[in-house]
């Protein structure tokens, strides 16, 4: 019985938790980021667990935590409430050229980072070529220059 | 939620569909998490988690010949210590005395130093330990948290000092 609470406990806690954290967080992975995602991982791993480390534990903790995942899926899929809530929507940071500030600070971004984007995705240096930039879901910032 | 009065904030419908009522939620609900974030990080460095000055806790009897240290705060599979400090006479056994809910809570792992002889009594157990030369003992317990909730023990002497003791254990 307890693996299944276990696992249910955990999804609960990291969902809450990367809600909290935003979806920028760990959207760019650094080296630091992966080795911060890894330590996450080994910390949860022993409450996942507990000290039962046979194969059935293993198996049920697996079985709860993908059955929670689609269960999730199924309900978002039902409700696009549900998953606005949960996944997020997309973001305009730029609008023809001009930059929203009000939301840059909101999402705990500057302008480099937009910059940043443009020369990565389209090789754009400034902030006027730029039409669109979009905060998407996933924490990337997608550029959409002029025409 | 009040409506946004600055342009920047007021959703779009191109080149994506927003709705930034929802998403100042978000960022709103992102703020506060940080702040119950820092505050938790607080408490359990202030010890309500175990181990700090929340946690850690000492009671003594009416006529201070018995003493406990012990801790509020437990997790469940973890390890502490409890410490018994008992006054009597010089070089003599004293019998020490602990009942109540420590055994379905935990795990007795070691008792340091080794008691003369051990017993059970009730739902608990009794042991004797030596006193020194200026009839103290001490003995430490140290105990696996094995139980989740709360816990209450009492620890007597065969003299009736008697201190109860309450513990919380967390999964």
């Amino acid at each position: 019985m307890d693996s299944v609470l276990r696992a249910a406990a955990i999804y609960l806690v990291l969902l809450v938790l990367f809600k909290v954290a935003g979806r920028r967080t760990l959207a760019e992975l650094t080296t630091f980021d992966l080795v911060l995602l890894m330590v996450i991982g080994e910390a949860t791993q022993q409450a996942l667990l507990g000290d039962d480390f046979s194969l059935t534990n293993a198996v049920m903790v697996i079985v709860t935590l993908i059955v929670i995942d689609i269960g999730l899926s199924l309900v978002k899929q039902r409700s696009t409430w549900f998953a606005r809530v949960l996944d997020g929507g997309p973001t305009v940071l730029v609008e023809d050229g001009q930059v929203l500030h009000k939301r840059l600070k909101h999402a705990r971004l500057d302008e480099g980072d937009i910059l940043e984007a443009a020369r990565s995705t389209q090789g754009l240096v400034e902030i006027r070529q730029i039409r669109f930039a979009i905060l998407e879901r996933n924490g990337k910032i997608s550029v959409i220059p002029y025409e | 939620m009040k409506p946004p009065d600055h342009r920047d904030l007021h959703s779009r419908n191109y080149p994506v569909s927003e709705d930034m009522t929802l998403q100042r939620k978000v960022w709103r609900f992102e703020r506060w998490g940080w702040y119950a974030m820092v505050l938790l990080m607080g408490l359990t460095l202030a010890g309500l988690f175990s181990k700090g000055p929340l946690s850690s806790a000492e009671v003594r009897s009416a006529d201070g010949q018995l003493r406990v240290e012990y801790q509020r705060f437990l997790r469940n599979g973890s390890s502490d210590a409890l410490v018994i400090h008992v006054r009597g006479r010089a070089r003599e056994p004293l019998e020490v005395e602990l009942s109540g809910a420590l055994l379905q809570g935990f795990n007795v792992q070691m008792l340091q130093p080794q008691p003369l002889k051990a017993s059970t009594a009730g739902d608990g157990m009794k042991v004797w330990v030596l006193s020194d030369n200026d009839g103290h003992a001490r003995l430490h317990v140290t105990l696996n948290s094995d139980g989740v909730g709360s816990f209450q023990t009492k620890v007597a002497l065969a003299s009736g000092a008697s201190v109860g003791l309450s513990q919380f254990i967390y999964p």
